[in-house]
Formats: C-alpha cells, sequence, structure tokens
C-alpha cells in the first residue's frame, strides 16, 4: 500500500470523525476521548469553520479551540465561554433542546447498535466493572445524533448479545413508540477497520480502511455484517489534515492513548505529562 | 452573630455513619479532596457516596473502606483510566446506577419538594432492572410513558469552592456540576473553600441559610484541579495508579493520610 507510513490509524480515525462534522453543527464532548475531540478541531481546521463544542471538562460550550492537553483542558475550555452551563440545565433541558452531535466510546455493540458501558460479565458478579455510563441512557432515549466509535475493532467488542445494555440501538417503530424512544439510534460507526450504520437496524459495512480486507473485519465481529451496495474502501486523510493534526491539534500524541493498554498505556501517559510539565 | 468557620475535623463530625454524603465538582475537577482525607482520618464507615461523576478521593474512600454505596453515572479518572480500588471492590460495593438525568432530576425533584421528576431516559436499557425502585409512569396528557425518578436528599453536601464568605455564601468559577443543586437538597451542607473573604464578588452559588459549615482548605481540591487558581496535577493523578498497579494503595493511602508529600507540592 505504502500508505502507512503516511497516516496512522489514529489519524484515519479522527479524519472519519473530523468528516462527520458538519459546518455550524455543536458537538459534544465527553471524558477521555482524545480522538473525538481531536475529530472535532480538525473539522473546524478545514471544512467546518463555524463548529460549536458542548464540553464536559470545564463544563461549559465554547467556540474556541486549543491543543489536545491532559493538564491544561479545563481552562482551555473554560478561557473564552460562551455559555456555562449546571448539570441540572445541561440533563434537564438543555442536551434535548439543543441536540448536539456526540461520539460514543462503547465496551460492546450488538447487531442492531445497542451498546454497553456498564459492566462486562454478569452484572452481580462482574469479569470487569466499567465506570458507567454517564448520561448515554438518556441521551439514546431521544437524540438523532448518536455516533459510535470503537478504537480496538475486536469480536470482545462487537458480539451477538450484550452484557448489559446501557445504550439504545435501532428498534422497530412499535418498540420505539411503546418505550417513549425518540431517537433513530447511532447514525455512524467508526473502527480502526471501517466505518459502519445500522441501516435498517443490521450493523453494515459502508467503507474498509486502506490495507484492510473485508473478511478480517467480518472475522473480527461476532456476527455477521450487512454490506452498504457501495461498498468502498474509506478516504485515507489528506497530506494537509495529517498535518493540522501532528502539528496543530496534538503535537504531544495523546490520541494515541486510546488505542494502546496496560503498561504501555501508562508509559506514554508519563511522557505526555512530563513534556506537559515542560511546557508544551 | 458567630460565623460558621470550623476547622476540618470539626466538620467531618457532621457526618454520621451510614449518611448519604454527596461530593461536589466533577471527576478530577474541583473536587473535596482534603475533606475527604479527614474524612478517612475520622475512621466513618458505611457512606453511600453520592457524585455526578467520582474520581481520585472517591476512589480513596473506597479504597479505604469508608464507602460501602455507591451512586454516581460515572466512576473513573478519566484519561488515566479506570479508578483503581472502584474497580478491585466493585463485588463487595453496593452500586445504585445512575445517570447525568436520574442525578439532575432526582435532586430537582427534591429541590421542588416533590417525590419525583419524570424524563425520557433509560427506556431500552437494563438500568431498570437493576434499579427496581425506579419506576415508569403515563403521561397524564399525552399517554407517552416516562421514568419517574424518585427525589435524592443527600444527608450532607461538600462542595469546594473558590472563595466564600464566613456564613457560607460563596462563588463557583467555571465547571458547576451539580454543585448548587447538592448544597441546596442536603439536610447538611459543608462548604471547603480556597478563600475566606469579607464579602464575595459576582453570582453566588450557595445561600448561606443553607449552609452549615465553613473551612478554609488552600489547595483543598489537589490534585484535582481548582480553576483558575490550579490545574489538574495529572503527575500526582498518575502516580496513584502506578501505585495501585503495584498493589502498593495501602502505601500511597498511608502517604495520602500524612498530608506531606501528597497535597502539599
Amino acid at each position: 500500500m505504502g500508505s502507512a507510513d503516511r497516516f496512522t490509524i489514529d489519524e484515519l480515525i479522527v479524519t472519519c470523525i473530523s468528516r462527520q462534522a458538519k459546518n455550524s453543527d455543536l458537538m459534544a464532548q465527553g471524558i477521555a476521548t482524545p480522538l473525538v475531540v481531536a475529530g472535532y478541531i480538525l473539522a473546524k481546521l478545514t471544512h467546518a469553520p463555524d463548529l460549536i463544542f458542548a464540553v464536559a471538562i470545564g463544563g461549559c460550550i465554547t467556540n474556541s479551540w486549543a491543543p489536545l492537553s491532559i493538564s491544561r483542558a479545563e481552562e482551555a475550555n473554560l478561557e473564552r465561554p460562551l455559555y456555562i452551563f449546571s448539570f441540572d440545565e445541561a440533563a434537564g433541558t438543555l442536551m434535548f433542546t439543543i441536540q448536539p452531535k456526540e461520539f460514543f466510546r462503547p465496551a460492546q455493540v450488538d447487531p442492531r447498535g445497542d451498546f454497553n458501558n456498564v459492566v462486562l460479565g454478569d452484572y452481580y458478579a462482574p469479569k470487569l466493572r466499567l465506570p458507567g455510563c454517564g448520561g448515554i441512557a438518556d441521551v439514546t432515549n431521544y437524540s438523532p445524533r448518536v455516533y459510535l466509535y470503537v478504537p480496538r475493532h475486536s469480536r470482545a467488542v462487537f458480539v451477538e448479545r450484550l452484557d448489559f445494555v446501557s445504550g439504545v440501538g435501532v428498534l422497530e417503530e412499535e418498540e420505539r413508540k411503546e418505550l417513549s424512544i425518540l431517537s433513530p439510534g447511532p447514525r455512524y460507526l467508526v473502527t480502526n477497520l471501517g466505518t459502519f450504520d445500522f441501516e435498517g437496524g443490521r450493523m453494515r459495512l459502508l467503507s474498509y480502511h486502506p490495507g484492510v480486507r473485508v473478511e478480517r473485519i467480518q472475522k473480527k465481529t461476532g456476527f455477521p455484517l450487512a454490506m452498504a451496495p457501495d461498498l468502498h474502501e474509506t478516504p485515507p486523510p489528506s497530506a494537509e489534515e495529517v498535518m493540522l493534526l501532528r502539528e496543530e491539534i496534538d503535537p504531544l500524541g495523546i490520541r494515541e492513548l486510546e488505542r494502546l493498554s496496560g503498561g504501555r498505556r501508562r508509559a506514554k501517559l508519563r511522557e505526555i505529562i512530563e513534556r506537559e510539565a515542560e511546557g508544551f | 452573630m458567630s460565623d460558621k468557620v470550623v476547622t476540618l475535623s470539626e466538620a467531618v463530625g457532621l457526618v454520621e455513619p451510614g449518611d448519604t454524603i454527596a461530593l461536589g465538582g466533577m471527576t478530577l475537577y474541583r473536587r473535596p479532596v482534603a475533606f475527604a482525607r479527614e474524612l478517612i482520618r475520622s475512621r466513618v464507615k458505611d457512606l453511600t457516596l453520592l457524585a455526578l461523576t467520582a474520581g481520585y478521593e472517591s476512589d480513596l474512600l473506597v479504597g479505604a473502606g469508608s464507602v460501602r454505596r455507591v451512586r454516581t453515572c460515572y466512576f473513573g479518572l478519566e484519561i488515566f483510566g479506570l479508578a483503581p480500588m472502584f474497580t478491585k471492590k466493585a463485588r463487595d460495593l453496593e452500586i445504585i446506577e445512575e445517570t447525568e438525568v436520574s442525578l439532575a432530576l432526582g435532586l430537582r425533584a427534591a429541590l421542588s419538594g416533590i417525590g419525583f421528576q419524570p424524563a425520557r431516559a433509560w427506556q431500552g436499557t437494563d438500568l431498570l432492572k437493576v434499579r427496581p425502585d425506579v419506576k415508569t409512569i403515563s403521561c397524564p396528557y399525552t399517554g407517552e410513558r416516562y421514568v419517574a425518578f424518585p427525589a435524592i436528599k443527600p444527608d450532607v453536601a461538600v462542595i469546594h469552592v473558590q472563595e466564600s464568605d464566613c456564613q457560607g455564601t460563596a462563588i463557583l468559577k467555571g465547571n458547576l456540576a451539580l454543585d448548587r443543586e447538592m448544597a441546596l437538597a442536603a439536610k447538611q451542607t459543608i462548604i471547603t473553600t480556597e478563600r475566606l473573604v469579607e464579602e464575595v464578588e459576582g453570582q453566588i452559588a450557595t445561600f448561606p441559610s443553607r449552609v452549615d459549615a465553613v473551612v478554609l482548605a488552600p489547595k483543598g481540591a489537589y490534585p484535582t484541579s481548582c480553576y483558575p487558581y490550579y490545574r489538574l496535577a495529572s503527575q500526582e493523578v498518575l502516580d496513584y495508579v502506578d501505585a495501585c498497579s503495584r498493589g502498593e494503595f495501602e502505601e500511597y493511602l498511608a502517604r495520602f493520610l500524612d498530608g506531606g508529600e501528597v497535597g502539599e507540592r
């Protein structure tokens, strides 16, 4: 291919996220989602200059951005806030009415796009207790702008049956009505292997990333995938997008943390934090 | 008229075993860490920990055995990963699942003096199965089914603020989380503050008639942030995670309780 030296898989995921943002969209940022934050900023610096962000860290709405940072994220978000909200307002009225687009990172996803952020294994004797779903069980009852991303696509993530449902997928019309659910389910999913939607209530491959075979994507997914009629290769990031990411948006490489785990992740974290302390 | 300024240990004396204690701030931002340290020292047990998002000090409280029940929508250390002691002890804790809506509207119901607040949330998930106490209702106007989130009334709320006067009139800068609501809904409210001032400037976040104790606690949120005075001390949070990953929680806790190396940098 020769493309791997032009961009990394993190950069491709960021670019896919960026392309889902349209100019003047309101984009919500959760916590610990550097790939998403990088994607939103990339959109703002390219095709969507009027993008506005609703940020959890700092609890505000802002149209300014700063390079990704761990220690300085809060003060950067609060430097020029357009609006400061309490979570009484955010969860009670604001998010329902302004309906931002938001990318969530699930631990498990089923074929129709239900997802899990609460627990792995039996709920009462868990293999792994996860941090929890934040506002996902709320937002997926009403929002038409639910997006997903999975940095490490595997059969452990894409399962026929979830251990716990904390985010709602694409339901039958009758079921939605009975449960007063307005959300049509997740609109889009990007992983390190391809992009997908849930058209017709079944996870469907829209595009495979450069160098990734469709058979491999199917093999890494714990249930049969539907295929889009115009299945194609994911357009790679442009040279300008890669340059912006590496030099302007995330020079410390914080986005890479989402693909690492265990000791390697802690070592990378330490390196980033030391560089931040030195003033980067 | 006497003021409400007390020492940290006097303030902790307001907490009884079995209480529901609401901690202000968000995950790693403006958390009442100095209060949590004193609470662990006090050996009060069997607490229900209530937080919008629980982070560093909550994990220490869980690790130290102060907490029996957890009510939050997120318990973790954000980019630093899972909260190690919460993850380790999850099977032994009673976890009351919450979301942003159930916490916000539960407090709102309490503040409105009613039993519940309805919302379009949770349906189609497993949350209602593991929270059988949470009921659904039919809207009397549209017939739609909503979830009726029960009122939440903490026994004690602890809010760390940037500035307060001696009666507990305080301001918050930036991030509001659910702090104003917790302070109003709790039976008793404790303010810990970076600065004690004669008179605060700007829109107030707490009402003196609803505050019981005020504690001067400079750097009282460290190593979490207190915008705009100090940033999140990432190095310290990472040291905590590293210590736990080496199985050295007890050693870290001992240092934390000494308050020397930790919290004074």
